[in-house]
């Protein structure tokens, strides 16, 4: 191995320091002929040298040559960089200090350096050693970055080698880890490898699976009868073609050519080849015993060529069933690319566990995913509910609220270029702005509808289709950012499959304020006493001197308000349009009507159910979030038929109509 | 002494001969009798609006008179909709099929016909497998039985389930909102089978016909959506008279006091829900022809309540007052978002209707609900002090 001389040199001139530097120019001097005409053949001579000197600018040098930078001076085959000037001469540029150390008057006195694409390899991966032991960290992350996006089998040994000397502990970490995936592809040594594929056994990430997928490839073939014992058979199929149970990739059309190009099977003419046949033996509009105009029904077609083939004039035909009795005995199976089945064995073992593995944390991903929407679907409901709840009224421009409130932080944010500070403006803002909204909605139309509820309904629809209109006259119809802080861009990655944006954590936390702070005011304020008190039978309340119609109006504004900062947090994740409240009205009111009204745990419930429904559909059925949301509805449809009240019903006076 | 139907109900008179006027004269102006004075495609505005006049009855029967605030009822029309468009769109493209085929050196197989028919719908979703829906698509008398068929058997599972479990008001017109909207995401999908955002096109034209002009085909559809309001009419007068009527009126006032009486409640209420939808499906089947093109944009929540606002605006509890309504609002819309009105200039704005036209109608609407809870009907009882004691 010859290469593996050249690590073993650089090995050691790294540990004795560069105690014999020398000139780089010199070194090239001495193999002129083999850098100027280089071939893969001699390169190796020049780069041992090369290694062994380790002469400063080595590193620049390689670059530049693969990159065809590197120019020779033909009298004396001198190497040199160069910089072509304005007066088409050439400034010559020494390759260890940078200096410009002569001009050339012509192209023609040089010669550009030219390498092959061969030699550009061979100089990249001896890049690759100079890389993972450069002094600087940054580039010896950038080394690691390139083999772990694109791992060759060359980038092995040297990767092997520059563990050792590693000095930052992160870094070398991250490199025996990449050893480890290099050596499940290319280790040559089988027990050694197969140590280093066990050792990814229950591991997460994502390039332990790419580096293992590999070894399990398999090629469908056809098995000759002597079944040759060096094969490593994956899954022998013969049987299985009669049946429709095929392993996955794997087609029927696949496996008869397959089967055709063995010479077991003939061709089959399909129905497009029939007809081409047909056409091409017609005489006289006549074919096989028929007459033209009766070759519209399939079946006249078949005996129609089934003549043409008993005269020998075409193939003949092959029933499906034949096709399959052939495939069956045909010994067709899949086998590995990878000889050794010891090693497909493990590989297929420690799949399956990190599989496994995988499939608990997608769950604990998907877990993370339904609670984020929960808090979303809460946020957004929690106002809805508690003026239903109280009211007994439902608010459908409550959506509009919660468009008012993403603008109003669009709005804010224009105003002050700080993002941490406008937020920190536009939750309170929102919140003023869609509580006055709400009381003057409460005062100008609803008090007068309170025992006409179904009306309620339609003229909080009329409002809602005016204040949609009326944001998108002053907006337009195309969609505003509302851009997050810097401090909530990104995710919390726990590993390579569970991660959450920290925009979610946020709405999470706010949800979570939210749900302990109306917990807090209803349960043990004097205002939340008397919202209960209207709740449970308001004219009684009336008569302990509480003025309904005042905690009507607060109630209203309250819920209204909270809609308002809904908006801000869900503008943060999605873009601002006239259009978001009504994208999540709907949502909203499932989540009432599920967890049941004027009840903050049925809120909750009922969003944390909302959620994890909708969540795990998609997750059954991932390519289609219409799918889930239709399938979602449905089953809140069925679910009303359980608990028609929702999961908290009200009871007594205040769950009548 | 018991009067006879039609002297009890003059308005039917009255609104049968204003209609047979209408039709008539639309049919004298129009290019078909040789004039121009209305333009084909105001004949086709002129009739889809008929069929609008048709549902707003049907949700007048289910909302005024049964008091269920059901906003699902566009779903339905959106489904007799489709299904008349099935066939439409099949037949054409087969006959499309055919043609292209004739050319070709053997005649075509049935099989190869259907998959060309395949292609050339679903090409579009990236399929040329006919779904199982359209299975029937090849029958004119079924498909038009489906139109009838599916929403009434929709309507009758969903009211089913929604009635016996006491599922009412709010949560219940919230119930609908939501059948209504799986509906429109379901059909939103590519793989429902029916063209997902694409939609049924190319509906106007009537398979085997294509000699005859949309000129003449634009003045059957408006006089059998002339035929289909005078029956719809006439047939929701005469329910909404007598005992059933009563009782659904009684159910809409007081449900549970109905109930004590011995009525079956869900019974009646099913009966109201499933006819109102099966009369929904057909005026969306006269419908969707006239407009061209069905997508399901068509029957998304929005639309529901719309015709909930055009029944609240024309006045709920009258069936003439749901057909006053449907007309004003749906033609008023076109007028306005047509461009139609004159823009107003307050010097430093101008207010142009197009824009501003949905927020002039939520704002009219909510002062309807507040302050005129009769709407545009409650005007004929100033002019006829019989109806001033009942009860809107």
């Amino acid at each position: 191995m010859k290469r593996a001389g050249i690590w073993a040199a650089f090995l050691w001139l790294c540990l004795s320091g560069a105690v014999f530097a020398q000139d780089l120019q010199n070194v090239l001097q001495t193999h002129q002929q083999a850098v100027e005409k280089a071939s893969r053949k001699t390169i190796d001579a020049v780069l041992d040298d090369l290694a062994a000197a380790n002469a400063p600018g080595t590193q620049t040098f390689i670059q530049e040559w693969a990159g065809k930078n590197v120019w020779m001076r033909k009298e004396d085959g001198l190497f040199f960089y160069v910089s072509a000037q304005a007066d088409k001469s050439y400034e010559l540029i020494d390759l260890a200090s940078g200096e410009t150390v002569g001009v050339a008057a012509e192209k023609k006195l040089l010669k550009q350096l030219k390498p092959n694409s061969g030699v550009r390899g061979v100089l990249a991966s001896f890049l690759v050693q100079f890389q993972l032991s450069d002094p600087d960290p940054e580039r010896r992350i950038a080394a690691l970055q390139a083999i772990e996006r694109d791992a060759d089998e060359t980038h092995y040994g040297p990767l092997q080698a520059s563990v050792e000397n590693e000095p930052d502990a992160e870094l070398k970490a991250r490199k025996e880890r990449l050893v480890r995936v290099l050596a499940v592809q290319f280790e040559q040594d089988e027990t050694k490898r197969i140590d280093a594929i066990l050792s990814f056994k229950g591991d997460l990430g994502v390039d332990a699976r790419a580096a293992l997928n590999p070894i399990l490839a398999t090629d469908l073939v056809v098995l000759s009868a002597l079944q040759d014992p060096s094969e490593n058979v994956a899954q022998s199929l013969s049987s299985r073609f009669t049946g429709s149970d095929m392993p996955d990739g794997v087609t029927r059309e696949q496996a008869i050519a397959l089967v055709q190009k063995a010479g077991l099977l003939g061709p089959i003419p399909d129905n497009d080849a029939i007809k081409s046949a047909l056409i091409a033996n017609m005489q006289d509009d006549m074919v096989g015993g028929f007459a033209k105009q009766d070759l519209d029904q399939q079946e006249n077609r078949y005996q129609a060529y089934d003549a043409l083939a008993a005269s020998g004039l075409v193939d003949k035909r092959i029933s499906d069933y034949d096709v399959s009795e052939t495939l069956a005995y045909s010994n067709l199976a899949l086998v590995y690319r990878e000889p050794s089945s010891v090693v497909t064995d493990t590989a297929r073992e420690t799949l399956a566990s990190i599989n496994d593995a995988v499939g608990l944390n997608q769950a604990l991903d998907l877990g993370l995913d339904a609670l984020s929407l929960a808090s979303i679907f809460f946020l957004a409901a929690i106002g809805l509910a508690i003026t239903f709840g109280v009211m007994g009224v439902i608010n459908m421009a409550h959506g509009e609220f919660i468009m008012m409130g993403a603008y109003t932080g669009y709005v804010v944010q224009q105003l002050i270029p700080n993002y941490t500070v406008s937020l920190i403006v536009a939750i309170p803002l929102a919140f003023a702005v869609t509580f006055a909204a709400g009381v003057a909605l409460e005062r100008l139309v609803i008090r007068w509808l309170y025992n006409r509820p179904l009306e309620t309904l339609l003229a909080t629809f009329g409002v809602s289709i005016a204040l949609q209109q009326i944001a998108k006259n002053i907006f337009g119809t195309q969609a505003r950012p509302l851009t997050s802080p810097g401090w909530l861009d990104g995710a919390w990655v726990l590993n390579d499959v569970v991660s959450i944006s920290y925009i979610r954590i946020a709405i999470f936390a706010l949800g979570l304020i939210f749900f302990l702070l109306l917990l807090f005011i209803l349960n043990k304020t004097r205002l939340g006493l008397e919202v209960r008190a209207v709740t449970q039978n308001p004219r009684m309340a009336s008569a302990m001197g509480i003025n309904p119609d005042k905690i009507n109006m607060l109630t209203f504004g309250l819920g209204s308000g909270i809609a308002g900062i809904a908006g801000v947090a869900i503008g943060l994740f999605a873009k601002v349009t006239s259009e978001l409240g009504s994208d999540y009205i709907v949502q909203s009111f499932m989540t009432i009507v599920v967890g049941g009204v004027g009840n903050i745990w049925g809120a909750l419930l009922g969003a944390g159910m909302i959620g994890t429904l909708q969540k795990g559909i998609e997750w059954l059925n991932p390519s289609n979030t219409l799918a889930a949301q239709t399938y979602m509805i449905l089953f809140i449809i069925l679910f009303i038929q359980i608990r028609p009240r929702g999961i908290i019903a009200l009871k007594g006076r205040a769950a009548g109509d | 002494m018991k009067q006879s139907f039609l002297i009890r109900n003059p308005h039917i008179l009255v609104f049968m001969g204003l209609l047979a006027v209408f039709t008539i004269a639309v049919t004298l102006m129009s290019a078909y009798a040789g004039s121009d004075v209305i333009s084909t495609s105001f004949v086709k505005t002129l009739g889809k609006t008929l069929c609008l006049c048709l549902i707003a009855i049907a949700m007048d029967l289910v909302w005024g008179y049964c008091g269920i605030l059901s906003l699902g009822h566009f779903a339905f029309f959106g489904i007799g909709g489709y299904m008349v468009g099935m066939w439409l769109m099949y037949e054409r493209t087969k006959e499309i099929v055919a043609t292209s085929m004739a050319a070709e050196a053997l005649p075509p197989t049935p099989e190869e016909v259907r998959e060309g028919i395949g292609t050339q719908i679903f090409g579009v979703v990236g399929g040329a497998e006919i779904p199982w829906v359209w299975y029937f698509a090849d029958f004119l008398s079924i498909q038009l039985a489906l139109v009838v068929l599916v929403p009434g058997l929709l309507a009758l599972i969903f009211g089913w389930l929604a009635f016996r479990s006491r599922v009412t008001g709010v949560y219940l017109s919230i119930l609908t909102q939501a059948m209504t909207l799986a509906l429109s995401l379901y059909l939103f999908q590519n793989d429902s089978g029916l063209r997902g955002n694409n939609g049924l096109s190319g509906l106007q034209n009537i398979p085997g016909l294509t000699d005859v002009g949309q000129d003449t085909i634009s003045i059957w559809f408006f006089w059998a959506s002339a035929v289909a309001l005078a029956l719809g009419y006439l047939m929701a007068v005469f329910f909404t008279q007598g005992k059933f009527g009563s009782v659904i009126r009684g159910i809409r006032d007081d449900e549970a006091r109905v109930r004590f009486l011995g009525y079956n409640v869900e019974g009646y209420k099913l009966v109201v829900f499933t006819g109102t939808a099966v009369i929904a499906g057909i005026a969306g089947a006269l419908y969707y022809p006239q407009a061209g093109i069905i997508n399901p944009a068509e029957i998304a929540p929005i639309a529901s309540i719309y015709l909930a606002v055009w029944v609240a605006i024309g006045g709920r509890g009258r069936i003439y007052g749901a057909v006053i309504g449907a007309a004003f609002v749906s033609l008023l819309s076109s007028w306005f978002t047509g461009g139609g009105a004159p823009d107003i200039s307050l010097g430093v704005y101008t207010i142009q209707w197009t824009d501003w036209w949905l927020v002039l109608l939520g704002f009219s609407f909510v002062a309807v609900t507040l302050f005129a809870p009769k709407g545009i009907g409650g005007l004929f009882d100033l002019i006829n002090p019989a109806h001033k004691g009942e009860k809107s």
